[in-house]
């Protein structure tokens, strides 16, 4: 029989100490949502008791429910918006602007590099400010809205798919693009045959977390909104939070969660279709999707 | 590995920057927003004993009499939060088919931050202390008296205020005082019966459980009465000074939370005892959870009537759409019916002719124990108000409370 | 015997690497205008704005755009407040440097032993395990925070449980004025963000590295201590710069979880100060002091990136 001492010695014991603290990681993690989550469901007007079950904070109360409040139907609005030609800029912009820079020799990429990494870390409200004062005093024909919101949005968000290209690129290497030139390929056209859909599912990693990071996103947009109809989820519930919040809150980020969820399944689910057959990112599974800095 | 750049090149790219930075500055500078000039040395500051009758400008004349109300727009409101009845709202879309959209604001400084920049809202909720800079700013439209003849339900003196002789350019909303509310339930003790009512802010048995009012003017005031000073706009340094000590001593004390939601924040029990406007506390019976009733909540203002005593305002403004939507609306919310609604909706009173402190009480709208939340037109009299300041006083006390703020040690 | 000197030619890019050099700067011509643009011009505003003047009126900045004019009375204020026997400013400041450092210690705590077991030793269950650690990314950061909110109310779930069932009233109001709470706020909202890239540097380290230390003899621990965390270091400096510094700009936390002045931190000087008349540029000085303090770590981690890669090309 072997004694404590061996067992504490034996290398391929199950790492319980780790497991009981990723597990209760995980509980201490979600768990606030999904009460938060189950109190959509409530009867009442409490987000604290529990009054019984029903949807009328999804479709069933006449003017406070998701449904029916015009408000809350504008701000999911304006997420999407948001979070569609965010993504849609940011993602083309930060793929060439990657692919330039890591091939590009020079300062001048250096330090363009270098303001790229350093909009990846500044936090978030310096850019907000800073951009609030360029609308409000240098007459730039951009006002505060949906435009100033978008603008500021790519800028925080160029660095992403940036990151993530040059993380794959890095990762491919060279040969691929010097085989196909020494077959007599164009750079442009190595580029555009050969390197971009290998990028493919590093574009497509970084489509889905933009677009997940900026449905999210609250300082810029707060800053940059200018009224009610030009303020998305997040702020909804900032604004509501600090005043009267009925459970309709809950709902609105339920099923905002919900969205930002099956987004995300689904471009896991076209990820693992289309690199079915890549053999550099067969072992890493969702690690390669996640995307590595 | 790129050459550094030599001697000669590193010369003339300084060169061509040095060259180019004023004109950068210069260009820069014709491409800056230039609000409306500062005509005058100071703004024209409006106070009881020295009404102002508001200039209308000859490019910002009132609406023409008599036009049609816009169709199919969309009227935008900027208040604060939860503070226009839903219903009001939904009886003026139906009355006029139109949409209304509500945005809000935390505080008025961020409200005259967005009005400069250029959103065109329609109507906004203002505050006498800020009407100097909105009409300086050219950021209202005179009202057109024609499309509001409901003003008469309003008490008389409000269609000659001194801040507005005339009533050229706003109506009043709301009016209210500000005093201290708690819960019984958690403060047993009557702070309405002490010596010094706004020490019980200090008391360090409620230490973590007390607000005060987000707001520089209003709370900084409160420290001058409790210290039995009433210039409540005063440019004394030395009292200035006092007033900042004061507030450190209330940190340590107390370490209050500095918010404007009272109203649910009390009911839901994050604080049992704070400095509140009268509206809050009326507002807060809505909010209390299931099986708690509304005799716990008491309020205390200074039955003389010597303490701050203000009222709320609106507006509309130059850049807005609807003019005439925006007219009309205004004259909704002096209706007594609707005014009563709101007043039921929102806690705060309208100074409506129809709503008296006995009718409140007899009619059983403002429970017995809160009978001291109710307005009397006598506050108005011995009351003090918190009037505009001007920018080095205004300066002086921004500064004490940014050092409240930043929180102390 | 005089040996000739024969200086090199000038060097000169081969015609054809020129080309392709100015492929890839095309390429990144719309990235670097944008950033020049929307971020580098933002910046410059900034200093100017608090390098600027003030309306006399309604106190409103003024942004001086020529840097000879620069009128160095709003910083000079902020810089004087610090410290000393005006040093109002200096508290929230010392205060913003330690919750930020305690969280991010927290941060650490928590997330490396997370992210070691799913990267290395969770087998079957690495998809399921990852996909639950990613999911904070998409659930909306005011959701968590708001339902954290709830929780801690006085009628809330943590008062209920930690009064168990009923036999106490705990007497602490959670929401008002409590550090405990705001730094415990912070840890909750940004531990995902220190998880995905140790998750992602740890998952690259070679286990037979690892094995081979343990057959060489060392224990559990040391082998641990020795092998493991050295190999793991520039993926934790990486992803302590990743938490630390969005951290300092953090104001939301602050007012949602406590409002209270006993819990300023620089965000809240900045978002109060950013509108309020008269105080804008003041809350600009704050904006560069904190770029500052965030340009140096990055500015050294740069350093050590580069010369590490410079040394293994």
């Amino acid at each position: 029989m072997r004694g404590p001492v061996a067992w504490w010695n034996n290398p391929w014991r199950p790492p319980r100490f780790l497991i009981a603290i990723t597990v209760g990681y995980l509980l201490w993690s979600l768990l606030p949502v999904l009460i938060a989550v189950l109190y959509s469901f409530n009867a009442g007007r409490s987000r604290t008791t529990w009054q019984g079950f029903s949807t009328r904070w999804y479709w069933g109360d006449q003017t406070l429910s998701v449904w029916h409040n015009d408000a809350l139907h504008t701000a999911l609005l304006q997420t999407l918006k948001l979070g569609l030609i965010t993504t849609l800029i940011t993602v083309p912009l930060g793929t060439l602007f990657a692919i330039g820079i890591d091939r590009w020799r020079g300062r001048l990429p250096n330090g363009a590099n270098f303001l790229m990494l350093l909009s990846f870390v500044l936090p978030e409200v310096l850019l907000a400010v800073a951009l609030l004062f360029v609308i409000t005093t240098v007459a730039v024909p951009i006002d505060l809205g949906t435009t100033a919101q978008v603008v500021g949005l790519v800028t925080f968000q160029v660095s992403y798919p940036a990151v993530l290209v040059r993380a794959r690129l890095a990762t491919i290497g060279p040969q691929y693009e010097e085989a196909a030139m020494d077959l007599g390929a164009s750079p442009l056209g190595a580029l555009r045959r050969i390197i971009v859909p290998m990028l493919m599912p590093a574009i497509f990693a970084s489509t889905v977390l933009v677009f997940a990071d900026v449905i999210d996103d609250f300082v810029l947009v707060r800053y940059l909104s200018g009224d009610a109809s030009t303020e998305p989820v997040s702020v909804k519930i900032y604004n509501t939070a600090r005043a009267a919040p009925t459970p309709a809150l809950n709902a609105l980020a339920t099923l905002l969660l919900a969205a930002a969820l099956a987004a995300v399944v689904i471009g896991f689910l076209i990820y693992r279709y289309m690199t079915r057959s890549d053999t550099t990112t067969r072992d890493r599974g969702i690690g390669a999707f996640a995307g590595e800095v | 590995m790129p050459t550094p750049p030599t001697r000669r090149q590193f010369l003339a790219r300084a060169a061509i920057l040095a060259a180019a930075a004023p004109t950068f500055g210069a260009f820069l500078a014709a491409c800056s927003k230039s609000g409306p000039a500062s005509s005058g040395p100071s703004l024209t500051l409006a106070a009881p004993d020295n009404p102002i009758k508001w200039p209308i400008a000859d490019d910002n004349k009132p609406i023409a009499d008599g036009l049609a109300p816009e169709k199919g727009a969309t009227l935008k409101i900027y208040n604060y939060a939860d503070y226009l009845s839903p219903q009001a709202v939904k009886a003026f879309e139906d009355k006029y088919q139109t949409k209304i959209e509500i945005s809000t604001f935390n505080d008025g400084d961020e409200a005259i931050t967005k009005l400069r920049s250029g959103v065109d809202f329609d109507i906004y909720n203002a505050n006498y202390t800020e009407i100097s800079r909105l009409v300086t700013g050219g950021l209202l439209r005179p009202l057109n008296h024609s499309y509001i003849p409901d003003i008469k339900n309003v008490w008389p003196s409000f269609t000659n205020p001194w801040y507005d002789q005339e009533w050229r350019y706003s109506v009043p909303y709301t009016i209210y005082t500000t005093g201290i509310g708690w819960r019984t339930d958690q403060v047993p003790a009557d702070i309405g019966a002490l010596k010094n009512p706004y020490d019980s802010l200090w008391d360090p048995q409620y230490k973590g459980k007390t607000a005060i009012i987000d707001d520089f003017h209003t709370a900084m005031a409160m420290v001058l009465l409790k210290q039995g000073i009433t210039d409540v706009n005063t440019s004394s340094e030395a009292d200035l000074k006092m007033v900042g000590e004061q507030l450190q001593a209330l940190v340590k004390a107390t370490s209050p939370k500095v918010t404007i939601t009272m109203y649910s924040d009390l009911p839901a029990g994050q604080m049992s005892l704070a400095q509140m406007w009268s509206g809050d506390i009326i507002n807060a019976q809505s909010y209390l959870p299931e099986g708690t009733g509304p005799e716990i909540l008491r309020y205390w203002f200074p039955s003389d009537g010597k303490g701050l005593v203000d009222n709320d305002m609106l507006v509309t403004l130059r850049g807005g759409k609807n003019p005439v939507l925006a007219h009309l609306f205004i004259n909704h919310m002096l209706n007594p019916e609707v005014a009563k609604e709101n007043f039921s909706a929102i806690g705060y009173q309208p100074p409506q002719n129809t709503i008296t402190p006995d009718s409140l009480v007899q009619e059983e709208f403002i429970p017995e124990n809160l009978r001291s939340a109710i307005v009397k037109p006598e506050y108005f009299d011995t009351g003090y108000r918190l009037l505009e300041l001007d920018a080095a006083n205004e300066t002086a006390w921004r500064n004490v409370w940014q050092a409240f703020q930043a929180g102390g040690s | 015997m005089a040996v000739p000197v024969v200086t090199a030619p000038p060097r000169q890019a081969p015609p054809d690497r020129e080309r392709r050099n100015r492929l890839w700067a095309v390429l990144a011509a719309p990235g670097i205008l944008w950033l020049a643009a929307f971020f580098l011009f933002p910046l410059y505003v900034v200093l100017c704005i608090v390098f600027g003047q003030i309306d006399p009126l309604f106190r409103t900045p003024i942004p001086v755009w020529n840097p000879l004019q620069w009128d160095a009375t709003q910083f000079t204020y902020v810089l004087s407040h610090i410290v000393g026997e005006n040093g109002v400013y200096g508290p929230a400041i010392l205060r913003t440097f330690i919750y930020v450092l305690v969280a991010s210690a927290l941060c650490l705590l928590i997330a490396f032993p997370v992210s070691y077991y799913v990267a290395r030793l969770s087998g079957k269950r690495k998809g399921l395990l990852l996909a639950l650690l990613i999911a904070p990314f998409w659930i909306s950061y005011m959701m968590r925070m708001f339902a954290w909110v709830n929780l801690l109310q006085d009628d809330g779930l943590f008062n209920k449980v930690l009064s168990l069932g009923g036999f106490f009233t705990p007497d602490v109001k959670w929401l008002t004025g409590q550090p405990v709470v705001v730094i415990l706020g912070l840890v909750y909202g940004y531990v995902p963000y220190m998880i995905l890239p140790l998750y992602a540097g740890l998952d690259r380290l070679s286990q037979p590295m690892l094995e081979a230390s343990r057959d060489l003899g060392a224990d559990r621990l040391s082998s641990f201590w020795r092998v493991t965390l050295p190999l793991c270091r520039p993926t934790m400096v990486a992803a302590l710069l990743l938490t630390c510094l969005p951290m300092l700009g953090d104001y939301f936390t602050n007012d949602m979880l406590s409002a209270s002045p006993k819990t300023t931190m620089v965000g809240n000087l900045i978002n109060d100060g950013v509108q309020a008349p008269g105080q804008t540029g003041q809350a600009g000085a704050f904006v560069m002091l904190v770029f500052l303090i965030a340009l140096l770590p990055m500015l050294y981690y740069l350093r050590s990136v580069t010369r590490g890669s410079e040394v293994s090309s």
